[in-house]
């Protein structure tokens, strides 16, 4: 078992900076998920884990190797790749093997580890099949298959279940956080899906523009983003972000005064809230501001509202039987403890240092 | 008339075109000799007899050139492959400063024409012993078939994700390993393809081939000295068998060149 841990990476595709120093330390049987919008590098800084890209600069350590200059066999990696690069003349339970078979496996370990992982992926009975002969999310499960079955002390895992439909997921989900919570494997998965990650990760490690931009816990990163980009990326819908002036030590919303935590660098101040950390209500509250109602819609579980404040939209979700119309004007109440101050040049949180 | 139709006609006098000739060759070198001769000839061979064939191969000199042919386009072949699918592979996986310049230069070497070369080249061969040997003809041959060969394989390569490749390190496989155990099997038909490409590239070449031997004629060569003061059937026989390999081969690559030369894969 063993760790991750990799120093100011940096990455250059000709004139494209892909990783631009990213620090990262996984622990031993840790669980982290790395989130990001499409080509901020998430595949790159996997691939130089894997020893299949070489960085401009920084090193990677595996356990207490440095193993930078090793090629990917000598990593005691697993990796399943975005594509899931299934070997197509091979058949599924070949495919799976393959790894055991470099090991040189006994051959009653051999299967027994090879049908384990096809059980647990569910296509213990396809077997027999060559790849051709399955479909988009089959593949892709014979590709984590195959990575489990060699038991690595590290996986990494690009998007394994992006292929699978909504329900299939969430039930491979939970398989595959039980199985490597019990195999105690150190893994790094990447995602699109917010979801997906909250649910999974020990630790979240959001990254933005080829650097992680925040480091934490799920319920931190979703509360506490550490700037507007990730209070924007987390959370559907995304945080809301008032632009506030500042007086001396307090923000005001019309006729509601904020205590700031610190005072900001500049005249005006960002204030960052959930959806759900405005209450909404009919009457003037003590501890509100007033907005007007531009659309209603109706999500079931709920009722989203957009609102102006000023000249600023925001974002308000309320129980389904409240009784807003559009046009209306509602007094939204901030619950104290769950705002997020940050200031405007920069993006960056008052009280959250900027992690390396 | 429309359009499709014109085609169609154009296709069809096309074919027509090619196919007419190789069917009288064909049709002939199973006749008997006084089919041979018959005018008008049939459509379909009448009398059916391996006279043509038998008296093509009792001509002294036959056997050896087919053998010399034998021993050239397979040295052809093995020298296209092996230096061939390197280079392919070099092509498709690594980005290399003038790797399209390389590409080009590649293709250029075909646009140089064999006539200027031939005489240097002899010359150089005797010097070096190599003049009337297969092996001699063998180099040219390749140098002819080798732009083929790399390109084919080049794009051949490319057709395998290079994540496969990845994979198979990332499973405990050095370089070579995975090369093997991953890229060979699925290159196989394609690299088959290339060879017998080369092969047939070699079997037909004859302006080299003459030029470089004396007494180790190749086929074509042979037949293209021996063809203008032979009897009929000869020549029909000799047609044949000129043909008929290079036509089974091409039929038997046919999705490759297809692959080749862009169209749709089937
Ligand atoms: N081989 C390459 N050559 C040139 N640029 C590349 C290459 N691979 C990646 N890039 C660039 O590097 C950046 C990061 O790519 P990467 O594949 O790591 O993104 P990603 O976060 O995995 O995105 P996605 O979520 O869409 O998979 C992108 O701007 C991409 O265009
Ligand atoms: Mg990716």
């Amino acid at each position: 078992m063993a760790g991750i841990r990799v120093e100011n990476i940096v990455k250059l595709f000709g004139r494209v900076k892909a990783l631009n120093g990213v620090s990262l330390e996984v622990r031993d049987q840790e669980f982290v998920v790395l989130l990001g919008p499409s080509g901020c590098g998430k595949t790159t800084l996997l691939r130089i884990i894997a020893g299949l890209e070489h960085a401009e600069s920084g090193r990677v350590f595996i356990g207490d190797r440095d193993v930078t200059a090793l090629p990917p066999r000598s990593r005691k990696i697993a990796m399943v790749f975005q594509n899931y690069a299934v070997f197509p003349h091979l058949t599924v339970f070949e495919n799976i093997a393959f790894g055991l078979r470099m090991q040189k496996a006994l051959p009653e370990r051999l299967r027994a580890q090879v049908e384990r992982a096809a059980t647990l992926m569910h296509i213990e009975n396809l077997l027999e099949r060559y790849p051709a002969q399955l479909s988009g999310g089959q593949r892709q499960r014979v590709a984590v298959a195959r990575a489990l079955a060699v038991e690595p002390e590290v996986l990494l895992m690009d998007e394994p279940l992006s292929n699978l439909d909504a329900l299939l997921r969430l039930e491979m989900r939970a398989e595959l956080k039980r199985l490597l919570a019990e195999s105690r494997t150190t893994t790094l998965y990447v995602t699109h899906d917010q979801v997906e990650a909250m649910s999974l990760a020990d630790r979240i490690a959001v990254m933005n523009a080829g650097r992680v931009v925040q480091y934490d816990e799920p319920m931190k990163v979703y509360q506490e983003p550490a700037d507007t980009f990730v209070g924007g990326f987390i959370g559907s819908p995304p945080m809301n972000f008032l632009r506030l002036p500042v007086e001396g030590s307090q923000a005001r919303i019309q006729s509601l005064t904020l205590e700031l935590p610190s005072s900001p660098p500049g005249k005006d101040v960002l204030l960052g809230v959930r959806p759900e950390d405005l209450e909404a209500h009919l009457e003037p509250q003590p501890q509100s501001f007033p907005a007007r109602v531009l659309v209603v819609e109706p999500l079931g579980s709920h009722l989203l509202l957009t609102l102006a404040y000023e000249q600023q939209q925001l974002k308000v979700t309320v129980p389904p039987d409240f009784a807003a119309k559009s046009g209306q004007t509602l007094w939204l109440r901030p619950q104290p403890g769950r705002l997020r101050w940050l200031d405007p040049a920069s993006g960056q949180s008052l009280t959250h240092a900027r992690q390396a | 008339m429309s359009t499709r139709t014109i085609y169609l006609a154009l296709a069809v006098l096309l074919a027509l075109w090619v196919v007419v000739p190789i069917f009288l060759i064909a049709t002939l070198a199973f006749s008997d000799r006084a089919s041979v001769f018959a005018w008008p000839k049939g459509i379909l061979p009448q009398h059916f007899s391996l006279e043509t064939i038998s008296f093509f191969f009792g001509v002294a000199g036959v056997g050896k050139a087919i053998g010399n042919s034998l021993i050239v386009a397979g040295l052809t072949l093995l020298f296209a492959v092996l230096l061939g699918a390197p280079a392919g592979y070099a092509l498709a996986r690594y980005r290399f400063a003038g790797a399209d310049a390389y590409r080009i230069l590649i293709l250029l070497t075909r646009a140089f024409p064999l006539a200027i070369l031939a005489i240097p080249l002899a010359v150089r061969f005797i010097n070096l012993g190599l003049y009337d040997t297969p092996l001699g003809v063998a180099l040219v041959h390749t140098a002819l078939a080798l732009p083929f060969a790399v390109l084919v394989t080049s794009s051949l390569f490319l057709g395998i994700p290079r994540e496969l490749e990845e994979a198979a390190w990332t499973l405990g496989c050095n370089r070579i390993q995975a090369f093997l155990k991953v890229v060979l099997p699925l290159a196989l038909p394609g690299l088959a393809a290339t060879a017998i490409f080369a092969f047939v590239i070699s079997w037909n070449e004859v302006f080299a081939a003459t030029l470089l031997t004396l007494r180790e004629r190749t086929l074509p060569a042979f037949l293209l000295t021996a063809l203008n003061d032979s009897p009929l059937p000869f020549r029909f026989a000799g047609g044949f068998f000129l043909i008929v390999p290079a036509l089974v081969f091409i039929f038997v690559i046919r999705r490759y060149l297809f692959t080749l030369w862009g169209i749709a894969n089937r």
